[in-house]
């Protein structure tokens, strides 16, 4: 996938029309990622990170600039969004999963519906993505009843069970409490593992050294510093990066 | 009658329509208040509040004006024989049953917190309920009672089956009238009901959020 | 006093009277629960126009009381449009008109309640706007608006009274006709408020048992 030169702008509305700001949460934002790449996104927050990343998926729209999957170019007027959409896995911060249906209903709504397959095929495949997540004993359970880091992971099989060419994340496990934040890390270590493309927004660091090929940090609306791990854990050039990381740690190490 | 005439005939009607429904509304904050309060803070008695509110709910208007009016009033002529009486009646208990609905609403909105407050200086119970959480219920019921106020007015067309000579019977008496004209009267009622319910629940949802405002939530 | 029930002759027309009290309430409350779900969608996801004209028939609907639009129903749009139309359709129509005006409210605050994040969701996993809100959005917003729902059915039950007065034959018309044959007042308007509050209650606790089962837990429709 691409973005080239992307820029997405929101209001924050005031109560009287003067006090209306507009946010530029994405300035010239360019990035590639290919296939098997796993990339990670991090940023001090409200930087407009999941903006982008949200922006990538086309879930928002960019103000400017284009996003392309392999040689599609989605930010052209009369692109078929939902085909678009279909190769595109996303796991949201607050997981949203399907709230009147139960784990295997929540994978398999879009198997039935987007790629139009059969029962029976459907429901293989939607047991074997909840299999992979390791988590086929809470099938038949409804949302309310699992727990946080059981819901994120059920949130990523329904993202991974279309096969999608990449999968965005949007910091998956920040809205967990810290205890169930490791299965989920777990799972996506397990999918780095199997070659899945990924493109991470999220600040757990030591997963970020283990895993990420190459790491991008991201401040107020642009991307300042890319780089591997090495780079940003021993000597990041640019002076935000430094501020990031020294901070980061010396909370991670405490 | 002309378009005009049938107008004036029918705006006529409009004192008449305000009173009943001012009457009531006033009658049913005066019973609606106590009741929500009671449902809230006096567990004990709260199913008589419920029961209140069940019979409300269940028993049209229309049949109990009936009832009253031509059932009980030749039997108790003082009050019952007077319909502007029983139309107050039985709107003015009716809205007392909605209002503590609404009420109870904006008790839980305001918060326990506020009630804590007020018995941690000293005040008894119900001077606490009087001084603190009476003022910011009605802040936080203004939309509610905005919509309340509006069902009054619109329902006191149901007056019409007691000989109440407001704007909905005026309207019928025009189509009776030669040469039974259907056409204009109704649609101007409507007009005018509707001229009178627009702006009353569209400022006092504002008042209500300015006020919001001013308190702090 | 309440010997009249048992003569048949009465009971069977507080029987009729009762069951086009019924179809009207039903009729209406569906109807209107049909069109609430379209105009909400509508306000949601259109134009200015069409938002427009929404408010437009909302503040008509919900400005003027029910008893004047029925007899704009049954009287005016007949002689507007120099038609003869049967006065029962006319009738189940208004009511169904009346209704989806409340309604709208009613679902698009159930919507709102679950929009952003379901919305998000179903987009990501590939479906289109149409295909979310009929797989994850409405079948939600059906649940969380079971209360308000039953709120406008026992409304609508009530207002129903005013058919008689065009000439229908619902329940209060049954009661006026009993009236006028046996001469007893009292008694037939206690056993006729007696019904609708019967009927009413009745149907109200079945819902509330139908919305504790299907219920979604965690997810209320405030309502105000």
């Amino acid at each position: 996938m691409e973005a080239k030169n992307v820029y997405k702008a929101y209001r924050i509305k005031g109560d009287k029309k003067e006090d209306t700001k507009i946010v530029q949460a994405v300035k010239d934002v360019s990035l590639q990622i290919h296939k098997g790449d796993i990339k990670l996104i991090f940023g001090p927050s409200g930087s407009g990170k999941s903006t982008f990343l949200r922006c990538m998926a086309m879930l928002d729209f960019p103000d400017k600039g284009e996003i392309y999957l392999g040689d599609q170019c989605l930010t052209k007027p009369g692109v078929d969004l939902n085909k678009a959409r279909a190769r595109i896995g996303f796991v949201f911060q607050h997981i949203y999963l399907f709230r009147h249906l139960t784990a295997l209903g929540n994978v398999e709504l879009a198997l039935r519906q987007v790629l139009k397959l059969p029962k029976e095929e459907a429901r293989k495949r939607a047991l074997a993505a909840l299999a992979e997540v390791k988590i086929t004993d809470c099938c038949s359970k409804y949302p309310s009843q699992m727990s946080g880091g059981q819901a994120q992971r059920v949130g990523i099989a329904r993202a991974i069970a279309r096969n999608p060419d990449i999968i965005l994340l949007d910091e998956p496990t920040s809205a967990l409490d810290p205890e169930l934040t490791g299965e989920v890390i777990d799972t996506l270590r397990d999918l780095a593992k199997e070659g899945t493309t990924m493109l991470i927004v999220s600040h757990e660091m030591p997963f970020a050294k283990e895993v990420a090929e190459e790491m991008i940090f991201y401040d107020q609306g642009t991307i300042l510093e890319t780089g591997p791990p090495s780079l940003f854990f021993n000597a990041p050039n640019t002076d935000r990066a430094k501020q990031f990381m020294t901070r980061i740690i010396n909370r991670t190490t405490r | 009658m002309d378009v005009w005439q049938q107008f004036i005939f029918l705006v006529e009607g409009v004192p008449l329509t305000l009173s009943i429904s001012i009457l009531s509304f006033l009658v049913g904050i005066a019973i609606g208040l106590p009741l929500a309060f009671i449902r809230v803070y006096e567990k004990e008695i709260s199913f008589v509040v419920d029961a209140y509110e069940k019979i409300w709910r269940g028993i049209p208007e229309i049949v109990l004006m009936l009832l009253l009016y031509f059932g009980l009033g030749p039997y108790f002529p003082m009050p019952f024989n007077n319909a502007f009486f029983v139309a107050a009646f039985v709107l003015g208990l009716r809205s007392g049953a909605n209002q503590s609905q609404i009420y109870r609403g904006a008790i839980r909105g305001v918060g326990d917190e506020q009630m804590i407050a007020g018995t941690s200086v000293g005040l008894s119970k119900w001077s606490a309920i009087w001084h603190i959480m009476v003022p910011q219920v009605f802040t936080f019921s203004t939309p509610g009672l905005g919509s309340e106020y509006a069902l009054l007015i619109k329902d006191s067309a149901y007056v019409y089956v007691i000989g109440i000579f407001e704007i909905m019977s005026r309207s019928i008496q025009l189509k009776a009238m030669p040469p039974g004209d259907v056409i204009t009267p109704f649609i101007l009622a409507a007009i005018i009901y509707i001229a009178m319910t627009f702006p009353i629940a569209f400022s006092l949802d504002r008042w209500g959020n300015r006020r919001k405002k001013k308190i702090g939530l | 006093m309440f010997e009249f029930l048992f003569d048949p002759k009465y009971y069977t027309w507080i029987l009729q009277g009762l069951s086009l009290t019924i179809e009207i309430t039903l009729f209406g409350v569906l109807l209107g629960l049909a069109i609430g779900t379209l105009l909400a969608i509508e306000d949601i996801y259109g134009r200015k126009l069409s938002r427009g004209a929404i408010a437009v028939y909302v503040e008509f609907f919900r400005g003027s009381p029910l008893f004047v639009q029925l007899f704009l129903a049954v009287y005016t749009v007949p002689a507007i449009l120099n038609l003869r139309i049967d006065h029962y359709l006319l009738a189940f129509l208004v009511f169904g008109l009346n209704s989806a005006a409340y309604q709208k409210g009613y679902m698009k605050g159930a919507m709102q309640t679950i929009l952003d994040d379901q919305m998000s969701a179903g987009l990501s996993v590939g479906m289109s706007k149409i295909q979310t809100l009929r797989h994850v959005i409405l079948p939600q917003a059906y649940r969380i608006v079971i209360p308000s729902w039953t709120n406008e059915f026992c409304s609508l039950t009530k207002s129903t009274a005013t058919v008689a007065f065009v000439g229908l034959f619902d329940l209060v018309s049954a009661g006026i006709s009993i009236r006028a044959w046996t001469y007893q007042i009292l008694p037939v308007w206690i056993v006729i408020g007696a019904i609708y509050l019967a009927w009413i209650t009745g149907f109200s606790k079945i819902m509330d048992i139908i919305y504790e089962r299907k219920k979604i837990p965690g997810v209320e429709l405030l309502m105000q």
